[in-house]
């Protein structure tokens, strides 16, 4: 390493740009992507969702040919199996794009630059929403279209001009998007990579399993209800094809996507609202 | 210009910062000493708000740190050499820094080079030496061009050439105009880089003045004498407020008569003089003065020596600490 004795500073710039949100975004698209974690949890998303559907397409048997809404039904299964697996990925990756901080001291250099610190944890967000959104979309358009050859093959050939089976598309990456950002509101809030790690993954994989075995157990109505509103029980709707599926017994609750995904939003704020609260009054 | 009036930190039952008031003025070094665990870093991070203070407050040119336009720069902040993503490489982390404040990559390539980085800056932080992310650090503080450099502990884990160039370069930003406040826990070190001193003690302000002034407080200033006839001399000098000690290899200490009055006695007298040094570790004994019993974490039974300085030589009771900088949490 050479060392300058001489210490001369740098000439002042000319001008002097100021701290700015779009200055803070871009400094968090920076952060994201010159993390190899980052680069690695989206390329992983993209191959195991396109994996899965080319698995779930050459394996796919149908006896007798399918109504028209069953094969879209299937396509559209076919371009979002995936989403189970990419929702725990961008769990992970959404606690530590602020986990990450604390456990490195980052976040002090990150508060210092942004003091006012919301607008921080803001562009956090966005920065990884959207990201993720795209990551997501591609994976899932991805998922659908380059094995639709085989699905056709298999006696289930997609109508590709159906607005619906788009929708439950951009529902997944929307779903992998808010979840994207509810384990980094999780994250905010627990300060810790493990901590938030499972917090997140508990809510997604555990929080379900528990609910519904009590609610079997105990044949609650009021407990199916539920966990019709967990994160992951309203993404499934997000992300469905909707068909349909006769009447829905009484006093159970049956959600349309755009009431999953206002529930979903909601989620999010709550959590977020929570995180910014508390970044804002702790010390860092 | 930092401003700090009644700033205290209760942390529950404990308190870490107590009603501290200070100015820390442009245009000059100024040294921030105290023991570890004295409330040195807990101070700086409360002057750009990552702590929030219970009580008082702070002001960098004249307002809160975290109402400027364009904090990163006012003010340019190294409070701790791992505040570093360890998986970002170098340039990414202080890119990332500076697109906050629309900062030019021109000026990020400029802080490499002057923190000499330019070898390492595309190397992940997380395999750099503890000298490398204190010029890291370093090199983000300078990002911004501020008029005020906080440094917390600056040379700790630098070598000394890393030393002399943090030292040269808090003396140019200071010949510029900028203020410039500088923690450590080294006398030694302020004693050659400050023009001013503030000590804290558990806390508080012990003392805030001038470098030469903290000087004067050192009780007794000695003078090391080397002569042939050394008890002879001894025996001239004694008295009257001088005290005079002979150690192993027959070397006096004198405290209580200017080196110049110990030479013209003893060229009065013809007795031939080897060796008359003013001791500079005198800085030393004045921040041990300073803090003696402000220090919260003691060593463990040094009892002190009868001539109030402890046992061990003071530049090493001093020194042994550097790897263990602690207040960070």
């Amino acid at each position: 390493m050479t060392t300058t004795t001489t210490a001369p500073t740098g000439p002042a710039t000319a001008e002097r740009s100021g701290l700015s949100f779009g200055g803070v975004l871009r400094s968090e698209a920076i952060k994201l992507t010159t993390l190899r974690s980052t680069v690695w949890c989206f390329a992983i998303i993209v191959l195991v969702t396109v994996g899965l559907a080319f698995l779930l397409a050459a394996t796919f048997f149908t006896p007798a040919p399918l109504p028209d809404d069953g094969v879209q039904a299937v396509w559209v299964q076919v371009g979002t199996l995936g989403i189970t697996f990419s929702q725990l990925v961008v769990a992970v990756l959404g606690a530590l794009v602020i986990t990450g901080e604390y456990s490195t001291g980052m976040i002090r250099s990150t508060l210092t630059a942004v003091p006012r610190r919301i607008p921080a944890l803001a562009a956090k967000a966005i920065v990884i929403g959207v990201a993720t959104f795209v990551v997501g979309l591609v994976s899932v358009l991805a998922a659908a279209f380059l094995p639709a050859g085989i699905l056709a093959g298999n006696g289930a050939e997609p109508d590709f001009a159906d607005p619906a089976a788009y929708a439950a598309f951009a529902g997944g990456a929307l779903y992998l998007a808010l979840i994207a950002v509810l384990s980094l509101s999780i994250g905010t809030i627990v300060r810790n990579s493990a901590g938030g790690i499972a917090a997140s993954l508990g809510l997604l994989l555990v929080v379900p399993g528990v609910l519904s075995l009590i609610a079997a157990i105990t044949s609650t109505e009021w407990l199916q209800n539920l966990s019709q509103f967990l994160p992951s029980a309203l993404g499934n709707v997000l992300y469905a094809y909707p068909q349909d599926t006769g009447p829905v017994p009484d006093g159970i609750v049956a959600l349309e996507p755009w009431q999953a995904a206002l529930w979903l939003f909601a989620w999010v704020a709550v959590a977020f609202a929570t995180a910014a609260v508390l970044i804002k009054r702790r010390d860092a | 210009m930092i401003e700090v009036r009644g700033l205290s930190k209760h942390y529950g039952s404990t308190t870490a910062v107590d009603d501290v008031t200070f100015t820390v003025k442009p245009g000059m070094v100024t040294g921030f000493l105290g023991p570890n665990g004295a409330g040195k870093s807990t101070t700086m991070r409360m002057i750009v708000g990552l702590d929030r203070p219970s009580a008082g407050s702070a002001t960098v040119n004249g307002r809160p740190y975290a109402e400027h336009r364009a904090p990163l720069r006012e003010v340019g902040v190294l409070l701790d050499a791992k505040a570093v993503h360890t998986g970002r490489s170098a340039r990414n982390h202080l890119r990332a820094l500076a697109a906050t404040h629309g900062i030019a990559k021109a000026r990020v390539d400029e802080v490499i080079a002057l923190t000499g980085l330019e070898s390492v800056a595309r190397k992940r932080v997380g395999g750099f030496s503890l000298g490398m992310g204190q010029r890291l650090g370093i090199a983000a503080a300078l990002l911004g061009d501020p008029a005020t450099l906080i440094l917390d502990e600056p040379v700790n884990g630098l070598d000394p050439e890393g030393v002399i160039w943090v030292r040269t370069l808090a003396r140019h930003l200071a010949s510029e105009g900028r203020t410039v406040f500088l923690s450590s826990h080294l006398m030694s070190e302020m004693a050659q880089t400050a023009d001013h001193i503030i000590v804290l003690g558990r806390g508080k302000v012990v003392a805030d003045a001038p470098v030469h002034q903290i000087l004067e407080m050192a009780k007794g200033t000695a003078v090391r004498v080397r002569a042939p006839r050394s008890e002879a001399l001894a025996e001239l000098l004694r008295g009257d407020g001088v005290d005079v000690t002979a150690d192993d290899g027959g070397r006096l200490r004198v405290t209580g008569i200017t080196a110049p009055r110990i030479g013209e006695l003893a060229a009065s007298t013809g007795l031939v003089l080897h060796e008359l040094t003013p001791l500079e570790g005198s800085l030393e004994d004045a921040y041990l003065a300073l803090t003696q019993g402000e220090v919260e974490y003691h060593a463990g039974a040094l009892p002190p020596s009868p001539d109030g300085s402890f046992p061990t030589a003071p530049s090493a009771t001093m020194t042994a600490p550097t790897s263990a900088t602690g207040g960070t949490r």
